[in-house]
């Protein structure tokens, strides 16, 4: 059995009980085999020493309960890791981040509180999955739009809460955003709602996320200073269709034109998250052909290089789908608009219609439709990319650890990110994912992600050689200015390094505010680098 | 697409010959492999997505680890052992992770694995 550190046996034997007292004896999981759930599977320290483990898990389902727990965890001094779904995969799962604490699981607490169909916004419980919310929409027959991230089996508030993002118009995709108004439990068991909820007869406590006085629900993203047990969203309301379209350009320097004319459309709403690509390929999801591997063979090209040979694949270089919502007659419209605009700023740009389709799409349709994500559909389908496949049939991964590098929207940076990537996997003798042509991510609409996926395992050894690669791409990217958004416990206090302005000021102020609102350090010591004061300076 | 209309009729027709037949434990079974199986596991994938066409995660796996010599498709499965399944939905394999008891309960585990092993009747 683990034990948290500093806790005697006795101590959190009493603290074990008081939780069966809190939550029921069997929301309380001690044994090794009911731990064992909730080690991290794609830990990168899988069956290591430094492998994030849970001592025990207690699943409250009311939030008194959560209250409950949390006062004795600071009675007896026992580090809480609070999870909504637990399904924060390739960022820590449901295992802690620091070894030996008890796992506070929200799962049972799934209660959809409120949808409000006319005002469009909905109230959840952190058990709550994108699955849970969607089916309760389209059972009901409400003409809403939920905004899911790729895996729909994460929470809202978890997925909000660690910066998570999905498909939609920019200001829905960006899940935190689009929150308004939460339930917290402090570190020290009080119970505190944010914004209007803090008026008590408030009816706006969905609708107008400042009330009066500082904003702080920032301050629960990423953290630990506290325990959220509630969180409204603005939901979209269900649009009449749903139109793509697909723009291609044919020079290797029509990417910088390409990316303005798209950002247009995206600052002002009037599409969801872009899908830049490449008919040349070799970008992260396709491998790179045998001419541009032969083009490779010296190192990374000149742009006249890449011009040439563009030119003699005779094919476009560049594509863009735009995803477009809202009634026939608008989507038409802003596709005409999109196309004109495109033809005068691109010599050479080509158009290829897509689908109308109209909403919402029949349940009975929802398995076989594509594109799932950008009509607001929950779904796994994003794990084929990851998944065995032909070509990992050999020796599939159990797992993946995601890097995503945020990189200024304009071409010449998506180029030097996708060379210092590409030279970092060739710098560590591992077959790079990055060529010349590939293409960002949009998730958050005013800067681009550059993202890479490095293979976890259940095997030692080949861990450490991810961990080594995990590690080099960090700090590359953070030497260039990229900085990643979000990562698993094995590398957070690595990453809050990174943004180390006037001494870390940034992370001495988060220690602060830890100090000041959590004295007993009991909630998530350690995530995104935030360590009580007794465990300072202890870790890297 | 035509093959996923004719795989889904083929499916649901199977599907409601034997639902008066199913227990209690298998119809709970197929509620939670619904809900918690399916989006990987199931028998239907879109033809063109954002990803890998043609495939949800499980069931392409399994074509590629099988290479046809059991189905893909867990549902059409006729030699799955409770004991695999338990072991599997529990603990992860490759890329699927664990499951928690929040998640699934012992007693929805167990509808899961009558379901998946109602074929062996047939």
């Amino acid at each position: 059995m683990v034990l948290p550190p500093n806790v005697s046996e006795a101590d959190f034997n009493a603290a074990l009980n008081e939780f069966r007292s809190a939550a029921g004896a069997p929301w309380v999981f001690t044994s090794d085999e009911d731990v064992a759930l909730y080690r991290d599977s794609y830990s990168i320290y899988w069956g290591e020493p430094e492998e994030r483990v849970a001592s025990a898990a207690v699943a409250p389902a009311k939030v008194e309960e959560v209250q409950q727990v949390v006062r004795t965890a600071n009675k007896y001094r026992i580090p809480l890791y609070p999870i909504s779904t637990g399904r924060n995969l390739t960022y820590g799962g449901s295992a802690p981040t620091m070894r030996g604490s008890v796992v506070l699981d929200l799962k049972r607490m799934n209660r959809i509180l409120e949808v409000d169909e006319k005002r469009a916004f909905a109230l959840v419980e952190p058990g709550v999955s994108y699955f849970d919310l969607h089916h309760y929409i389209r059972d009901r027959n409400l003409k809403l739009m939920i905004d899911v991230p790729d895996p729909g089996w994460g929470s809202p508030v978890g997925n909000s809460l660690d910066h998570g993002a999905g498909y939609l118009t920019s200001h829905f995709r960006d899940h935190f955003g689009s929150h308004c108004g939460m339930e917290v439990v402090t570190p020290e068991g009080d119970l505190i709602r944010t914004g209007m909820g803090a008026l008590p007869n408030s009816e706006t406590w969905q609708e107008f996320r400042y009330g009066a006085g500082p904003y702080i629900d920032g301050i629960f993203t990423q953290s630990n200073f506290g325990v959220v047990t509630k969180m409204g969203f603005w939901l979209m309301p269900m649009p009449e269709t749903y139109l793509t379209g697909t723009v291609t350009v044919p020079r290797y320097r029509d990417f910088e034109a390409l990316i303005e004319e798209v950002s247009y459309f995206e600052d002002l709403s009037l599409i969801g998250m872009p899908g830049y690509g490449s008919p040349i390929g070799g970008g992260l999801l396709g491998a790179p052909s045998p001419a541009l591997t032969a083009l490779m063979q010296n190192g990374w090209p000149s742009i006249d290089a890449l011009e040439s040979f563009v030119t003699a694949q005779n094919k476009p270089a560049w594509s863009a789908d735009l995803n477009f919502y809202g009634p026939e007659e608008t989507v038409r419209a802003n596709w005409q608009a999109a196309k004109r605009r495109f033809a005068k700023a691109i010599p050479g740009a080509a158009f290829q219609d897509g689908e109308l389709l109209p909403l919402p799409i029949p349940k009975e349709q929802e398995a076989t439709q594509g594109d799932k994500p950008r009509l607001g559909i929950p779904a796994l389908e994003v794990f084929t990319i990851t998944s065995r496949n032909p070509m990992t049939n050999s020796d599939p991964a159990d797992g993946h650890a995601d890097f995503f590098a945020y990189v200024p929207r304009k071409a010449s940076a998506v180029w030097d990110a996708a060379r210092v990537m590409y030279e970092t996997y060739r710098e560590m003798g591992v077959p790079p994912m990055h060529g010349p042509f590939s293409t960002p991510i949009n998730y958050y609409s005013r800067c681009f992600i550059m993202a890479t996926l490095v293979p976890t395992y259940r095997n030692a050894a080949k861990n450490a050689r991810s961990r080594e690669l995990f590690a080099k791409i960090m700090d590359r990217c953070a030497e260039h200015g990229w900085g990643c958004y979000r990562t698993s416990p094995a590398f957070q206090d690595r990453l809050m390094s990174k943004y180390s302005f006037n001494s870390n000021a940034l992370l001495r102020f988060h220690q602060k505010i830890k100090d000041g609102i959590d004295p007993n350090g009991i909630i998530s010591p350690g995530r995104y680098g935030i360590w009580p004061a007794n465990m300072r300076g202890k870790r890297a | 697409m035509r093959r996923a209309v004719v795989l889904f009729l083929t499916l649901a027709g199977s599907l409601c010959s034997s639902l008066s037949a199913q227990t209690p434990s298998e119809k709970t079974g197929k509620v939670v492999f619904d809900k918690w199986c399916a989006p990987c596991h199931g028998a239907l994938a879109p033809q063109h997505t954002m990803f890998v066409n043609g495939a949800l995660p499980g069931t392409a796996a399994l074509a590629v680890k099988y290479q046809g010599k059991v189905p893909a498709v867990l549902e059409q499965r006729t030699d799955l052992k409770p004991a695999y399944i338990r072991t599997v939905v529990r603990h992860g394999l490759y890329g699927m992770p664990i499951t928690r008891k929040t998640e699934i309960s012992d007693a929805e585990l167990d509808g899961v694995i009558s379901y998946l092993t109602e074929n062996h009747k047939k």
